[in-house]
């Protein structure tokens, strides 16, 4: 599966809109600030061009943790950024009291032992500690996944990974065509002859 | 951006050119065309980013439309970019293409789900049923339930293979209780001689009750029947994330796949990293401002010294591959006068060895490019008061 063209395509022009709005501060800076503004401003096109989604808030408000950005953001997201920050904080966790959870997991793994014939070894446990490290490692990866369980997480991861797919197809494809115009500026500057005769043709 | 970039591998560097000329043009044309609305429905004067600026909506609109004939087998009708994301290639199920059903909310989870479960079960549900039961991709797996008979007054079909998808239409629609009957595989049905489970219904249909009939040797209080549940719907989930990440359709495991996927976000984000350096070295030369003003000066003569065949250009211009999961395949681009990023130091000698050789092509369009708008002057003064505090 890939992402649809409609997404692309407005990827691409929150992208562009992006560039332009920010474009005036680019002249001064380092490769590592643009670098980070790049990063930024890639990101928040694929924030609003994906519209409200879990992690899409979630990274939303994890970029708006700096000042500097939260007036970025509010810039190009208008008033969108008061709408998709309101709701969902970035990394939320659901308030549990430690007793009841303590209560609840000592019914359910006591009933779970019940049912299932009880053996020695129980290798359940060991695959439940595995699939619940990765699942926490996932939480960590995904923007806004701290307090999802366990299939809203897959949910979004599905659709973030879609998402970083097509953003990384995008930002490749812008690259190699700003490489290919450099070169053929530079080729045009250096070689007139070259162009002349292509143009002849 | 056509199938062929659904696999991550890419064609290699000998005999793929005029593909990847024409994907490159293609990406430029799109870009063109977003840079220029060149539609007539724009108030302002085509060709200015205040024009895009101000009606992002109409584009949008515009845009969708006339890439609608192109897609509509393929993706919902929701118009918004909340709406569809992403459309699933069913090669092996599909007979034709694929309606999924308007009663269904456009949201993404009820779409991913009734699709592969559609998908898993070769019966789509269509808004109406006399085109699926022309040829809604029949499989053998189905087969004919005999309980179908107690509910005759729902819905006047003949076929059995329509009326699954339609009684579940019909749910959703009369909202009423009723049973919710999923068909099975054949495996399964010899086994659990004439039970069936209960259609889960999707998270967009709202049912008071959910008749449930338990497969044989099964437990049946409420518990584990909602845990069944729950497990279904999460193991629906990683299937189709095990079918996003490639290769990870050999895999049994939960625990494994999650590895698999936790891999691949993070080369994914890495990938998003290495290319936004990339793109901030190139950038030096190009204003991303006067973006439109800089692609048209450029992209004139590149368009037409393609076509002539300057085998010296091209295999620098148009070797890039579409980004794949390892994230060592983009990395190697046989670019003239493309130096690695990352020893800054030698990136930077790179630029000055070109700079004082070619100063005058890119600074003419440069000198042109620099536009301040009130919003960009806005964001400098914004800095501006940022530095004096």
């Amino acid at each position: 599966m890939q992402a649809t063209k409609s997404f692309e395509r407005a990827f691409l022009r929150q992208l562009l809109r992006v560039f332009r709005l920010s474009a005036v501060s680019y002249k001064s800076m380092s490769l590592q600030e643009r670098k980070s503004a790049i990063k930024l401003s890639a990101d928040v096109a694929m924030a609003s061009a994906r519209g409200s989604r879990k992690w899409t808030r979630g990274l939303i408000a994890k970029l708006s943790e700096e000042d500097e950005h939260r007036s970025f953001l509010r810039l190009i997201l208008g008033t969108e950024y008061e709408r998709l920050t309101k709701p969902c904080h970035g990394s939320w966790k659901i308030p549990r009291s430690k007793k009841i959870v303590r209560r609840s997991l000592r019914v359910c793994s006591r009933r779970k032992n019940n049912l299932r014939a009880p053996h020695g070894f129980k290798s359940s446990v060991l695959a439940r500690t595995l699939v619940e490290k990765r699942t926490h490692a996932l939480k960590r990866l995904v923007p806004g996944g701290e307090s999802l369980d366990g299939y809203s997480l897959l949910d979004e991861a599905l659709d973030y990974v879609i998402s970083l797919r097509a953003q990384a197809d995008l930002m490749q494809k812008l690259l190699t065509t700003f490489e290919a115009s450099k070169l053929s500026a530079l080729s045009k500057c250096t070689l007139p002859e070259r162009k002349a005769s292509f143009v002849g043709k | 951006m056509g199938p062929a970039r659904c696999s991550g591998v890419g064609s290699g560097n000998s005999g793929a050119y005029t593909t990847e000329i024409a994907e490159s043009l293609r990406f430029e044309e799109e870009i063109h065309s977003i840079v220029h609305p060149s539609l007539d429905s724009s108030p302002a004067a085509g060709g200015s980013f205040t024009a895009l600026l101000g009606l992002p909506a109409n584009q949008a609109v515009e845009l969708l439309h006339e890439t609608g004939p192109s897609e509509a087998p393929g993706s919902a009708a929701a118009p918004s970019p909340t709406g569809e994301l992403w459309r699933l290639r069913l090669g092996e199920h599909a007979a034709g293409p694929l309606h999924l059903p308007l009663g269904c909310s456009p949201t993404f989870p009820s779409n991913a789900a009734l699709v592969e479960r559609a998908a898993r079960f070769s019966v789509f549900a269509a808004e109406d049923s006399p085109a699926l039961s022309s040829g809604g991709g029949p499989s053998p797996r189905l087969k004919a339930e005999p309980l179908d008979s107690d509910s005759p007054p729902l819905l006047p079909i003949p076929t059995e293979k329509t009326q699954r998808p339609a009684k579940r239409k019909e749910c959703e629609k009369s909202k009423a209780k009723g049973p919710a009957k999923k068909s099975k595989s054949a495996e399964e049905n010899t086994a659990a001689a004439a039970k069936e489970t209960a259609a889960e219904n999707t998270d967009g249909e709202k049912l008071p009750y959910v008749h449930v009939r338990a497969r044989r040797g099964q437990a049946t209080d409420s518990h584990s029947l909602a845990e069944r549940a729950r497990r279904e719907k999460i193991n629906a989930r990683m299937k189709l994330l095990q079918e996003l990440v490639p290769g990870c359709s050999k895999i049994t495991g939960t625990a494994l796949v999650l590895d698999e996927i936790i891999n691949h976000v993070q080369s994914l984000q890495r990938q998003v990293e290495f290319l936004s350096m990339r793109l901030a070295a190139v950038n030096p030369r190009i204003d991303f401002g006067g973006l439109d003003s800089f692609l048209s000066a450029e992209c004139g003569p590149l368009a037409t010294a393609n076509g002539r065949g300057g085998v010296a250009l091209d295999p620098a211009l148009w070797s890039s591959h579409p980004v794949t999961a390892n994230g060592a395949r983009w990395l190697p681009q046989p670019q003239i006068r493309h130096v690695d990023v990352w020893p800054t130091q030698q990136s930077s000698t790179a630029w000055t060895r070109d700079g004082p050789a070619h100063p005058h092509a890119l600074l003419n369009p440069g000198a042109s490019l620099v536009g301040y708008d009130p919003a960009s002057s806005v964001l400098l003064n914004s800095n501006q008061l940022k530095t004096e505090l």
